[in-house]
């Protein structure tokens, strides 16, 4: 109400992350932890037929060797691979499903005992045939059935095939996207203590403090309200942390099998092994439109790999079903079970690798009716979601390319690809419409007003590094007109008010409401008992005798907003450089333009805007996670191998914020930015790379190799 | 009339309403004189999770109760003659202090009274409650002097009363050992940030693993603990260095500055706020790591201006997987005066 | 990383008296610590050398004279290396990270191990790492490998910049052993794979490199390094060329050129030199030549682009060495 929201305020746990008192998972003081290190299988396929311990055991200062032989059975109910729990089914049989599957786990009183009684543990085993290649085993593809979280796998309206036979343009391409992996600086930790044999507390590194909890409780038989989950700060999430993998159960069940708390931290190779990548996909395109270039038809066929123990099917052909206005669209997801450990969310799920395809086909499809990429988006534009048949709650893009295309200087683009030049350079200018949907989950939240005047709001949920201290902190000023500076945000502890996954851009709206609305209840409270009307909190509480006053509210989605489509919409135009000799593709500029409703903290959200933005450059030009078909081992499985975009691949980057008003989607109009900076972006990159080069990359990433 | 509480015994009952008997966890029981939240900080807490225990101390100052993750909230004020019958139930006396371990089962593990009061502090004598609750399992492990200290006074803990335990400051230096590997580990010294820190280390340890493991420096940050991200940059004799690919034994000699190095007191480096003011980080795991070599750069540039290119070129070392780098352009650029 | 005992030597006699076949010695730890720690490396005894009063670049009998603990980083910045090596200054500062130059050494560098990943992986066949087990990198994925100096039994690429520019400019590399000290060719410093790639360069394990002399040739100070990489930081190189030449009345002078990213060692290409020595240049005689260094490479299925992007790779230090050298001379010499 005093206009907290929507003000660049400083990031409020920046100064503790500057002076490196931010205390992430590893580093919370845990006087006698143990440390634990996984030993992997070196087969993808096959049986464990025994586990040779005894060298590693006489090192000193090893406590123990948990393998098959001898690890304790989990008391919890049976897993559901459909949840991906059979992951989490750690050293309870001799089965192998993927390589580096954790087989045993070394603990000793130090992480140098450790590391090295792991290098001694040897495995006997019998191994099987591998099948880890998406493209030689296509023909294997099945039916994806659902799609999770993301609603049924396929989708149909109108006749495909008799709208195709009319089109003037029709084209129909794959596309294929390569495994990327998740890499947060700060790999997966967990460090587990047990309080007697019915409680356990749990420092992750972790997403999901309340998934954490649910989990570990079935597969260790306990109470949910017995095990607490604690994660104060996150070093980076992406997806890899949104669930927990295999190293969680097994920290929980080191410490319980010496008596003391274990630490359990990832190695760099295993943070490409053990917790999810964004699968490899091959994608089908057909696109049929008449003469001006509008569509009249539309399929998206999405393949991707996933393991043969849970699953995740990522869902690339989302976008497709509304962006654009076409009567005719049907869109369908299949997998491939492979011999691969099981993938997962990584940042903009879905929307990633799909708009790539679908954008770059845009793309094509102006080519062919020759027709400016952008006026082609203008003709396909859709006033509502066709599939739903709904109306959108906002979708501000025409204004996302209109602002963005000015600022580019999109108007002086000549059509004919290899035209533009600069000094020696091959200069490509490429666009991409923009979205993702606009999710909210069920959230909880306490207001607490004390009798000092600081208010004290909680929620069980996670900073990632998205800005959560903040913006949570800035709609509780507001709400209760209190300086910012008197507001304190707890989160991360399963201790308090439940709340989602940080995940799916979901965060700012599901904890957004429930903070205001906790807010909101607790003014509702307090503000009759003001003796004036500006009377300070603090003298309410005061005269109450209590130490504090405090409300709870639950949020939930609004009624309201089931009326219609909710999604974030925008545009992203890019300008790459290339060296015809040693065509390296740099990126030249971006200028993207985005509008997602109300914004709480410009600041922390170009933040977010950027980082996507730096992803989408590292996905489309530098990214791949290679596996070796033979034995399904990642090769590519460290830093140096694996190149995430370094400081200068990226250059300085154009973000423009579109006020947009969404009265529908929640009560705060918040829809989230946390994944839509990756969409699209790949696509204009490629399609930049094509108007520079007149090469049409249809396989990601777009190294050098592709361009000599 | 006091007795004493017998290891192995159920452990009396505080008999206090206000604490709710949470049977399936373990508890500390402290007796201390005067307590107050915040006296024992970070040290008591990451000793109570190293218990998995929660702690009740009975003080002049009520009664506190709360587990290492949660605020000490105070359960009940005691009169004197409320305190000296709870103490007496335990065979506390009047000036007697007291720490118990109490299993989840209720029964005491653990009893350790000191007719002197408690030396070191309430952390100390938990510690040294731990390190006896480990003996019977643990093997001896690489240990500093501090915790050589509480080790030799746990044997037969629960017997003796305990005279306190010598503060770690209070140990005194050995010379270092230059070139050798003793079985029980190399005896070091580094000068980190100003402070000469001695320890015994695992010839194998690196130096990012001793600030962090060892010498609760954990400001410095483990990306890949293979020189391929950043996030452990340190400065060596004022040099921009990898911690993860530094031996500790190797560091010696040289002056090392950390992040937690950086800030003059309350007073932030230039560096780090301007990475503050411009939003340079997002998860800040790299931003220690990013901060250090951003310091080393300007080092290694003098005077001279960078250009943004230079100082992208100057910081393709550190990996940013938020994508921060723009940002972090314009923090460092904005860090030096006279720049915008 | 395996328990070892560790030495710090304060003299250089004393370090040569402490090597042996189970010791290793550390300065930078960029190479070493990382690959014990990946127990791909496993010294018993580790031989701490950073003390070593052998950081000086100071002038020798024969040119500049670089210590083996010089680290890379004040090499690359030293105003003689950057004036009369350029290609040297130029190689290092492509290389690795701000951070990594900090740290490593001339030493260390030139014996620096190959980053082909089943060789770091501690479990597949490597015949480098655990002879006689076979190279699962050649039937496998070997994007980053050698297209040259190749065998059956290891196509693994050789990783330094450092050494490429070194080759260009006929560095000798002077190494103190038990008895004398002696000086190697940089050229004959390192080996092919043939059926022992394990054993990697000449240098015997009770030795140590003391310095390096860069030998004041006509070519050094017209001399260029490019690399081209997967990312235009920090990354290994997919392939790059130290090219060194004069121009003397419009022709091509003695030439030097080096490959690196795409042989098993540090590459000279000696038969593109022969064609580009006492010609004028011209695009044709680069193409040519680039044909000419690349002669003999026996690409697999991926790692086939490095032959042609290694071909432009010379061309364009070719170029941008005429450029300037044409620069200088106000643009007579073409």
């Amino acid at each position: 109400m005093k206009g907290d929201i929507g003000k660049p305020f400083d990031r409020i746990d920046a100064r503790a992350k500057v002076t490196g008192t931010a205390t992430y998972t590893s580093e919370i003081g845990v006087a006698n932890a143990a440390h634990a290190v996984i030993v992997g299988s070196p087969i993808a396929r096959g049986r464990i037929l025994g586990i040779e311990t005894a060298a590693a055991q006489q090192q000193a200062g090893v406590l123990a060797v948990l393998t098959p032989a001898n690890a304790p059975q989990l008391p919890g109910a049976a897993p559901d691979p459909k949840k991906g729990e059979r992951v989490l089914n750690v050293l309870q049989d001799d089965r192998v499903w993927y390589v580096d599957q954790p087989i045993a786990v070394v603990i000793a009183d130090t992480l140098e005992r450790a590391q090295h009684a792991a290098a001694l543990v040897a495995v006997k085993h019998e191994a099987a045939p591998v099948d880890a290649a998406l493209d030689a085993s296509i023909g294997r593809a099945i039916d994806a059935g659902d799609l999770g979280p993301n609603g049924k796998a396929s989708s149909a309206r109108g006749d495909v095939a008799s709208a195709m036979a009319t089109a003037t343009h029709r084209l129909e391409q794959v596309y294929r996207t390569q495994i990327q992996a998740h890499n947060p600086i700060e790999p997966h930790a967990t460090t587990a203590v047990w309080h007697g044999d019915n409680r356990l507390t749990i420092y992750d590194a972790t997403q999901g403090i309340f998934n954490v909890r649910d989990v570990l409780a079935k597969r260790f038989g306990l109470e949910p309200k017995n095990v607490r989950v604690i994660s104060h700060y996150l070093g980076g999430g992406f997806g890899c942390k949104g669930s927990p993998w295999s190293h969680v159960v097994l920290a929980a069940m080191a410490a319980r099998a010496v008596k003391r708390p274990v630490k359990l931290v990832l190695t760099r190779p295993q943070m490409f092994a053990l917790v999810g990548y964004r699968p490899t996909t091959i994608q089908r395109i057909t696109l049929g439109a008449d003469a001006r270039g509008k569509l009249v038809a539309l399929s998206h066929d999405t393949t991707a790999e996933c393991s043969r123990f849970d699953r995740f099917v990522e869902p690339s052909g989302l976008q497709s079903r509304h962006l654009y206005s076409c009567p005719n669209v049907t869109t369908s997801h299949r997998i491939v079970e492979l011999d691969v450990g099981t993938p997962t969310f990584t940042r903009g799920p879905g929307a990633t690798s799909g708009t790539f395809a679908l954008e770059s086909a845009m793309d094509e499809l102006a080519y062919a009716a020759n027709v400016d990429p952008v006026e082609l988006r203008l003709r396909n534009h859709a006033t509502r979601d066709e599939d739903e048949d709904k109306p959108y709650s906002a979708k501000t893009i025409l204004q996302c390319y209109a602002q963005a295309a000015q600022r580019f200087g999109w108007s002086k683009r000549p059509m004919k690809p290899g035209s533009l030049r600069d000094g020696g350079k091959l200069v490509g200018w490429g666009m991409a419409s923009v979205t993702y949907p606009a999710k909210q989950r069920p959230a909880a939240a306490t207001a607490r007003m004390l009798a000092d005047g600081t208010l004290v709001v909680q929620s069980g949920t996670q900073d990632i590094g998205t800005g959560t201290y903040t913006i949570m902190s800035q709609i509780a000023a507001d709400a209760l007109d209190v300086p910012l500076e008197r507001v304190r945000f707890e989160l991360g502890d399963t201790a308090l008010p439940e709340a989602p996954l940080s995940a799916g851009s979901m965060t700012a709206a599901s904890v957004g409401v429930a903070v205001a609305g906790a807010c909101a209840k607790l003014r509702a409270e307090l503000a009759p008992q003001r003796r004036a009307p500006d009377e300070p909190w603090a003298a309410v509480v005061a005269r109450s005798g209590k130490p504090e006053i405090l409300a709870t509210y639950a949020a939930v989605d609004s009624p309201e907003r089931a009326k219609y489509s909710c999604h974030s919409f925008g545009a992203c135009f890019v300008e790459v450089r290339i060296d015809p000799l040693l065509p390296l593709v740099e990126i030249g500029r971006i200028v993207a333009a985005y509008a997602a409703g109300t914004i709480v903290n410009p600041k922390t959200t170009r933040s977010q805007y950027i980082g996507g933005l730096v992803w989408g450059i590292g996905y489309a030009l530098r990214e791949v996670s290679v596996r070796d078909p033979r034995s399904a081992r990642i090769v590519t499985r460290d830093l140096s191998d694996y190149h995430v975009p370094v400081e200068t691949d990226v250059p300085d980057l154009e973000v423009i914020q579109v006020d947009e008003v969404d009265r529908h989607v929640n009560e705060l109009g918040i829809k989230g930015v946390g994944e839509i900076g990756m969409s699209g972006v790949t696509a204009a990159i490629a399609n930049a790379v094509f108007h520079a080069t007149g090469k049409r990359i249809r396989e990601l990433p777009i190294t050098i190799d592709k361009l000599l | 009339m006091t007795h004493a509480v017998a290891v192995g015994a159920r452990a009396p009952d505080l008999a206090l309403p206000a604490l709710v008997e949470t049977a399936d966890c373990p508890r500390v029981i402290a007796f201390v004189h005067r307590w107050h939240p915040g006296a024992d900080g970070a040290a008591l807490r990451a000793e109570l999770r190293g218990l998995g225990a929660e702690l009740v101390v009975v003080s002049g100052t009520g009664v506190w109760a709360f587990g290492p993750d949660d605020h000490a909230e105070r359960v009940a004020l005691l009169s004197p003659r409320q305190l000296a019958t709870v103490g007496a139930r335990f065979g506390v006396s009047g000036r007697g202090e007291a720490v118990f371990v109490v299993d989840e089962h209720g029964l005491v593990r653990i009893a350790h009274r000191s007719d002197a009061g408690l030396a070191g502090g309430l952390a100390d004598a938990i510690a040294a409650a731990a390190q006896a609750m480990l003996a019977d399992s643990a093997p001896a492990g690489m240990l500093d002097r501090r915790e050589w200290n509480l080790a030799a006074l746990v044997s037969g803990f629960a017997f003796v009363f305990l005279t306190g335990c010598k503060p770690r400051d209070r140990a005194q230096r050995e010379a270092p050992v230059e070139a050798a590997a003793l079985p029980e580990g190399l005896a070091i010294e580094l000068d980190v940030n100003g402070k000469v820190r001695a320890l015994r280390v695992d010839p194998r340890a690196s130096l990012l693993d001793t600030l962090r493991e060892r010498l609760g420096l954990t400001g410095t940050k483990k990306g890949c603990d293979m020189g391929q991200c950043g996030a452990c940059t340190v400065l060596l004799d004022g040099e921009r260095m990898l911690s993860c690919l530094t031996l500790a034994a190797m560091a010696q000699g040289k002056k090392i500055v950390t992040i937690e190095g950086l800030a003059q007191g309350d007073e932030l480096h230039p560096m780090q706020r301007a990475f503050v003011e411009r939003d340079g980080l997002q998860c800040g795991y790299c931003t220690p790591g990013q901060i250090m070599s951003a310091v080393g750069m300007l080092a290694e540039a003098g005077d001279r201006q960078l250009t943004d290119a230079e100082v992208r070129h100057g910081m393709s070392g550190n990996l940013c997987r938020c994508g921060a780098y723009p940002n972090i352009v314009a923090a460092i650029q904005s860090s030096r005066p006279g720049r915008p | 990383m395996q328990p070892f005992t560790y030495v710090r030597a304060r003299t250089v006699d004393e370090a040569v008296a402490a090597a042996g076949s189970d010791t290793r010695f550390v300065a930078g730890g960029t190479t070493l610590v990382d690959l014990m720690r990946l127990e791909v490396m496993t010294p018993r005894t580790i031989v701490d050398i950073s003390g070593l009063p052998l950081d000086a670049i100071e002038e020798g009998p024969t040119g500049l004279r670089v210590g083996a603990l010089a680290r890379n980083s004040a090499v690359a910045r030293d105003p003689r290396v950057r004036a009369r090596y350029p290609v040297l200054a130029q190689a290092l500062e492509s290389g690795a990270s701000p951070q990594l130059r900090n740290m490593a050494t001339v030493g260390g560098n030139l014996l620096q191990r190959t980053r082909c990943s089943y060789f770091r992986d501690g479990v597949s066949a490597c015949n480098k790492r655990a002879p006689g087990t076979g190279c699962a990198a050649f039937d496998g994925y070997h994007r980053m490998h050698a297209v040259l100096g190749g065998s059956e039994h290891c196509i693994a690429a050789h990783p330094s910049d450092m050494a490429v520019a070194l080759l260009a400019l006929d560095a000798i590399v002077h190494v103190r052993g038990p008895l004398a000290t002696r000086t190697v060719p940089i050229a004959d410093l390192f080996l092919l794979p043939k059926d022992t790639p394990h054993v990697e360069h000449t240098i015997g394990a009770n030795e140590l490199i003391v310095h390096v002399d860069l030998p004041a040739t006509p070519f050094a100070a017209h001399s260029r390094y490019v690399k081209v990489r997967d990312r235009s930081e920090f990354a290994f190189a997919l392939a790059s060329a130290a090219v060194a030449f004069e121009l003397r009345s419009g022709r091509v002078g003695e030439a030097r050129i080096a490959l690196g990213g795409v042989g098993t060692r540090p590459w000279r290409a000696r038969e593109a030199e022969a064609v580009l020595a006492g010609q004028p240049p011209s695009p044709e005689l680069v193409k040519k030549a680039s044909a000419a260094a690349l002669e003999g490479a026996r690409p697999r299925k991926d790692n086939a682009f490095k032959v042609e992007l290694a071909r432009r790779t010379v061309a364009r230090a070719f170029e941008e060495l005429l450029v300037a050298q044409d620069a200088k001379d106000g643009g007579g010499a073409r």
